[in-house]
């Protein structure tokens, strides 16, 4: 491709991508009209408002938090497979959220769904847990902290088999909508918070943009410029879990996009990891309503969870990625 | 100057380096048999591992000095240039030379990207500027550690192993630019490339057994090299000069 071709193709896909989010609201089992809408006494306008709208607003900051989280992660542990999803802190928040159901806890904690509380505590210590084990791996050994990922991933998944087991059908049912992941919200709250947050991570990293590019090489590399490395490693990693924390406790797990939307965007724009990350929230935002808008365009019986759709999307990828890693 | 008092190094429970004291007023090269401790030696010297004794740096404690200090005082070069961001240029990744002097948060100043440029004018890869850093050859990387060493404006620049992945023509280009920096900075060398050492003309600390010996001149002749190596020595084979 030429240098006009390339631009024009860029132009063209966040061109689609942004008539997606202003499409989106209008998508799903109710179709509305522009008239309906503003008409406050129509049902239309209660479904847009309350409904449409937050949910497109939801699944955007989502999408920023996942995608700026893979992003994070791979760089911070220099290899593209590690994400939160991968590394198995979704699944701890899944775990949490599995123990709540399971004891009945439907109710309100602090004022909070306790299912949300303990999806984030169950997050929050699978980060301390892997932080804490990294430190008997040798600085070269970062496939081994996949691994260790991965075998708390299936560690947490044997535990919930057992509240399946132990569970009856109804809180079973619950738990299996939850681990399917879902972006439907009601009402403003949950999207307002996860806009502060996704904000709160997207400044975090910017700041930290140039400590980051140096710890991309190595952290001997970046100490040596004068990187407090071990202290802007834990921040990084606590304000971006802090923010998957929140966003898995409400939605449930949403996979692969944090693994995805990173490599898209070095592909759209092959520079240098700081001139990469305004675009990748922007675009993760863009994705995440995107997979949604298709879901609920899908004329199906009820709605496709949208983790199942990140799923199938994500699973080829990540072999994919495996596979052209290995020929390099 | 940098004064290592009974420095003592290890690996697991084992000494790699045992009561080393040794003053280094100036240049120094140091050489030794694989896994004698050398890379272990100059990582101390960054204050990047665990140490037992006392390391100083124009007699200041290493280990009270902030990281921002340390990394105005001492650049160390890898053997390898390894990146994980494929898509970092030649100038971007020059460029972090200049950290410890940026003010946080804020972009790399006109005159930082003033100094990278007069750098890689001066080692003459300024045509390189726009080109990832992971596509260049194993020369023009060394070159650009150089590069993102020299911008770093350090008294003190620890060379690890230059010419360990050069050919013999990248090895001379090497090696001329580092007896060059020996005017204006403290060189530390670490090198299997016996041909380098001799060139370079530092005086020379050899690493056996854990133990530190230094050599201020007499160590290039035969019978040296043969007890210390334990194989023959004819003559060295590649002449810089």
């Amino acid at each position: 491709m030429n240098h006009w071709q390339l631009n024009m193709s860029k132009f063209i896909i966040w061109t689609l991508l942004f008539a997606v989010l202003i499409f989106s609201p209008f998508t799903g089992a109710v179709s509305l009209h522009v008239e309906d809408i503003f008409n406050q006494n129509h049902l239309s306008s209660t479904i847009f408002f309350d409904l449409r709208v937050p949910r497109v607003l939801f699944a955007f900051f989502a999408g920023i938090i996942l995608s700026l989280s893979g992003l994070l992660f791979q760089t911070l542990f220099r290899n593209a497979l590690m994400t939160p999803y991968t590394l198995g802190i979704s699944s701890g928040a899944v775990l949490g959220a599995g123990i709540a159901i399971k004891l009945g806890l439907g109710s309100l904690l602090f004022g909070i769904a306790a299912i949300s509380v303990f999806g984030f505590l169950g997050a929050m210590l699978t980060v301390f847990l892997l932080i804490y084990l990294s430190q008997f791996l040798r600085n070269s050994q970062q496939e081994s902290l996949l691994l260790l990922g991965i075998a708390l991933s299936l560690f947490y998944t044997s535990c919930l088999m057992i509240i399946f087991y132990l569970g009856d059908t109804m809180q079973n049912d619950m738990l299996i909508r939850f681990t399917m992941g879902s972006l439907s919200v009601i009402g403003w709250q949950n999207p307002i918070a996860l806009g502060v947050i996704a904000f709160l991570l997207l400044i975090t990293i910017y700041m930290y943009r140039f400590e980051l590019q140096l710890l991309s090489i190595s952290d001997e590399s970046a100490s040596l410029k004068g990187v407090n490395t071990k202290k802007i490693t834990l921040l990084l990693l606590m304000v971006s879990s802090f923010g998957i924390g929140t966003l898995v406790s409400i939605s449930g797990p949403i996979g692969f996009v944090g693994l995805i939307v990173p490599h898209i965007v070095s592909k759209i724009y092959p520079s240098t990891l700081n001139r990469r990350i305004i675009k990748t929230a922007l675009f993760g935002g863009l994705f995440l309503v995107l997979c949604d808008t298709i879901t609920r365009g899908l004329q199906t019986q009820s709605e496709l969870p949208i983790g199942i759709v990140t799923a199938l999307i994500g699973g080829p990828f990540f072999i994919y990625l495996i596979i052209s890693r290995s020929k390099r | 100057m940098i004064e290592l008092k009974s420095l003592t190094c290890r690996y697991d429970d084992k000494p790699i380096l045992q009561d080393v004291n040794i003053k280094i007023m100036d240049h120094l090269s140091i050489l030794g048999a694989n896994g004698s401790g050398k890379s272990t030696l100059a990582k101390a010297i960054c204050n990047l591992i665990d140490f037992e004794g006392e390391i100083e740096i124009e007699s200041k404690n290493i280990k009270e000095l902030s990281l921002l200090d340390k990394a105005k005082n001492i650049s160390y070069i890898p053997a390898k240039l390894e990146v994980y961001d494929i898509y970092i240029t030649v100038e971007e990744f020059v460029l972090l030379g200049r950290f410890p002097y940026k003010k946080s948060f804020f972009e790399y100043s006109i005159k930082d990207k003033k100094i990278v440029e007069r750098t890689l004018e001066f080692l003459k890869i300024a045509h390189l500027r726009d080109h990832t850093v992971s596509s260049l050859s194993s020369g023009e990387q060394q070159l650009t550690l150089i590069a993102q060493a020299l911008t770093q404006q350090s008294k003190i620049i620890i060379f690890d192993e230059p010419t360990a992945n050069l050919d013999p023509h990248n090895s001379k280009i090497i090696a001329e630019h580092i007896k060059g920096l020996k005017d204006y900075h403290q060189i530390i060398l670490i090198t299997h490339d016996l041909n380098l050492a001799s060139y370079i003309k530092s005086p020379v600390v050899f690493i056996k057994e854990a133990k530190a010996k230094l050599y201020e001149d007499g160590f290039f002749n035969n019978s040296t090299l043969e007890e210390l190596y334990g194989v023959k020595f004819e003559s060295l084979a590649v002449k810089y000069e």
